[in-house]
Order: C-alpha cells, then sequence, then structure tokens
C-alpha cells in the first residue's frame, strides 16, 4: 500500500501533520505486533492496514478533541461535480457508489462527513445543526441502507 | 460475508459498523475493539465492514508523508525489538545486564546493515529501498506448528506487497506473499538470510511468486536475523550477493 495513501487518509482525519504522522507511525508499529493474526489467505493487506491507521487517526483524533474543545471540524469532502468518481475504479467501489446514490444526499453526506473527515456523533450533529439522537439514527438508518444494497 | 461464523443481530452489525465508520466517542471506540479481540462474531461484522467501506479510502488525496517519518518508524521498530527480547530474558540480574548489553551491540549493527543494504541499493539504482521490521518474539515456546517467531516485511514508500515470514522452533521457516507481487517478466525476487552480526547475506534462494516453504535449521534458533527480498535477474543472483534493490525487510 501506497505510503502517501496513509498519509492522506491520516492527514485528512487529524487536520494537522504531526498527529497524522504520529497516526501512520503507530500504526506501522502495530502491523508487527499483530503480523502473526493477520491471515494471509484473505488476501486483504490493504484493507487491513488502512483500517488499522484509521482507527489509531480517529483515536488521536478523538483525544484532541476532547483536549481543545470546539477544534474547527473539517471542511466539507470534496464538491467538485462530482467528488465520487473516484469509486467507479474498482468493482467493489462502483457497488458503494450506486448504493450510497441510492440513500439520498442526506443520509450520503453523513456516510462521508463520518468515514472520510472523522466527524463524531456530536460533531455530526453540529456541523448537520440537528440534535444529537436524530443524527445517530440517521448514521444508522444510513448503515442499514448501505447493507441491504450492498448484499442485494 | 462472514465465513463460517455465525450471522450477527442487528444491533452488534450496527454496533461494528458504527465503530468502522469512527462515529462513536473515544470510550465505546475503545470497547468495541477490545470486544472484538474476544468476540468472533463483532470481529467477523468489523472485518464485513471494513471490505464494505474500503473504497471510500480513495476518495482522499495521497499526501507524500514528510522526510522524517520513515526513519522514526525505523527508529521505533528497532526500539520495539529491544523491548520484546528484555521481556522474554531471564529475571536473573547479572544475565539480564549481560543481556541488554548485547542488544545494545545488536540494535548498533542491525542498524548499521541496514544502512549498509540501503546505500547499496541506492548507489546501484535509482529505487530507494526502505527496510524496516522488528521481531515479534513469544517468550513461551508454543507448540509446533505455531510459528514463534513472526515478522511481515514492509515495503516502505511504495506500492507492494506484503510478505509474512514465519519461522518455527526448529528454524523452518515459512514466506507468503500478502497480494499478488508484480515483477518485471526478466526478474526474480530473491530471498537472503542476514544473520545478526554479520554484514553478508546467505542466499536462500529464489522467492516463488507463491512463497516458500524451507527446512529446519534455516533461521538461527531464537531468531537473531534478518529476512530480506531482493529484485535479481531471471533465476537469481548470479554472484551469490544481491546485486538488485534490497525492495522488503524485517527481523525475525
Amino acid at each position: 500500500m501506497q505510503s502517501a495513501r496513509l498519509y492522506g487518509q491520516a492527514l485528512r482525519l487529524t487536520r494537522q501533520p504531526q498527529l497524522a504522522a504520529d497516526a501512520v507511525h503507530d500504526a506501522f508499529l502495530q502491523v508487527w505486533q499483530r503480523a502473526s493474526q493477520f491471515d494471509p489467505a484473505r488476501g486483504r493487506a490493504e484493507v487491513w492496514l488502512s483500517s488499522l491507521l484509521r482507527y489509531r487517526a480517529i483515536d488521536i483524533l478523538r483525544k484532541r478533541s476532547r483536549e481543545n474543545y470546539g477544534l474547527e471540524p473539517a471542511d466539507e469532502p470534496d464538491t467538485g461535480p462530482d467528488p465520487l468518481h473516484q469509486l467507479v475504479s474498482s468493482a467493489d467501489g462502483q457497488a458503494l457508489r450506486r448504493c450510497l446514490d441510492e440513500l439520498g444526499e442526506g443520509q450520503r453526506r453523513v456516510v462521508l462527513l463520518a468515514f472520510v473527515d472523522g466527524l463524531s456523533h456530536s460533531e455530526l450533529a453540529i456541523r448537520l445543526k440537528a440534535p444529537l439522537g436524530t443524527v445517530k439514527s440517521w448514521v444508522r438508518r444510513s448503515l442499514l441502507g448501505l447493507r441491504r444494497c450492498l448484499e442485494s | 460475508m462472514s465465513g463460517g461464523t455465525s450471522a450477527p443481530d442487528d444491533e452488534t452489525d450496527l454496533l461494528a459498523a458504527e465503530y468502522v465508520l469512527g462515529t462513536l466517542d473515544a470510550a465505546d471506540q475503545a470497547t468495541v475493539g477490545r470486544e472484538a479481540e474476544t468476540d468472533p462474531v463483532l470481529e467477523a461484522a468489523i472485518r464485513a465492514w471494513e471490505d464494505r467501506l474500503a473504497p471510500l479510502n480513495r476518495l482522499v488525496a495521497p499526501v507524500t508523508p514528510p522526510p522524517g517519518l520513515w526513519p522514526r518508524i525505523e527508529a521505533s521498530a528497532w526500539g520495539g525489538a529491544a523491548a520484546a527480547r528484555r521481556v522474554a530474558s531471564a529475571p536473573d540480574v547479572e544475565r539480564q545486564r549481560a543481556a541488554t548489553t548485547r542488544l545494545i551491540r545488536d540494535r548498533n549493527a542491525q542498524r548499521r546493515s541496514v544502512r549498509l543494504w540501503r546505500g547499496a541499493a541506492a548507489a546501484g539504482f535509482a529505487l530507494a529501498a526502505a527496510v524496516a521490521g522488528f521481531a515479534v518474539l513469544r517468550p513461551q515456546a508454543p507448540p509446533p506448528p505455531r510459528p514463534d517467531l513472526v515478522a511481515a516485511l514492509l515495503p516502505l514508500g511504495q506500492q507492494g506487497p506484503i510478505f509474512v515470514a514465519q519461522a518455527t522452533a526448529d528454524g523452518a521457516l515459512t514466506v507468503r506473499p500478502v497480494g499478488t507481487p508484480r515483477i518485471a517478466p526478466d526478474r526474480d525476487l530473491e530471498l537472503w538470510l542476514l544473520r545478526d552480526g554479520e554484514t553478508v547475506p546467505r542466499p536462500l534462494g529464489v522467492l516463488p511468486a507463491g512463497g516458500v516453504h524451507l527446512a529446519a535449521g534455516t533461521v538461527p534458533r531464537g531468531g537473531g536475523a534478518k529476512i530480506l527480498v531482493s529484485l535479481e535477474p531471471r533465476g537469481g543472483s548470479p554472484t551469490g550477493l544481491p546485486t538488485g534493490p534490497v525492495l522488503y525487510g524485517g527481523s525475525i
């Protein structure tokens, strides 16, 4: 997996170069510590590595926003003419894109703000100016919709 | 999706999904991560959601990491090996002190040899070869067929597969690729063993695309060596020493 891709993800999630570097550093050390847990037959090294990185970056991000209450949430995801166009380069990406399109604008935005920009339930509530409980049920409805669509 | 594991109920599956999406608060996120280590149903549900959402990673533009990042990871990696060995050593104070002294010496030797191989690669080829790795030493000897030494051989700073190397207590070595190595048709990957304190690697033969299993005695008892993979002309190095860049490496 390209290190630039991992660092790019970490930077998008943590919003600060120093925190992004910490996340990539920690994720690589975890790769070594957990190498024996990895089942090579599953052939999902890339997913494994980027997931380890995401969990680490999100952990750093959550601890950080607790320390600096009111940390500015990330900018809106890419709002170009077709921000999801990169998904069509693979079969699983195409399926996911089709299912995100089916979700509708609001629910799609929730998923992207959470996954790509690392917004928590409470940050989503602030960003979308909606009560926390409502945001939680939007997230769950989006996820159930995605699962149903991807499995059909 | 979840293979042989029973399907999660909706509540478990949604919790797994929120964990992967990353919307839980810090405490819940940590709790789910911990529980997944002992709950195979939750673990499988998390893996399934990781697979479902993974394509979203492509929406983020790659950014070149700062130049200091890989040296820092490498430094931590060697430090980690020393810490792991220190834990594994006997409680006897004198022996521990001797072991620590030896460790410091080993680590310096490791650093030197990594520099040596990096230098060799950079000098001969424009391709930057980064080597990182550290041993995962299991303090108690596990029963055979379980490996007691494991190292992941990682390419850093470039696209490529990961190799996982496992050695059993008798020194048999298995190297398996994770993913499909893409090698030019006129090239082969060759496997090397570099014992700690030595500067010349010993050839272990061409590394086939599907991986390789080498007999007992290949790896020194208790580890203390590096496994390296170099890019060579078809059929392996003509000289008995690496002639191409060292693409992958890890300590075992």
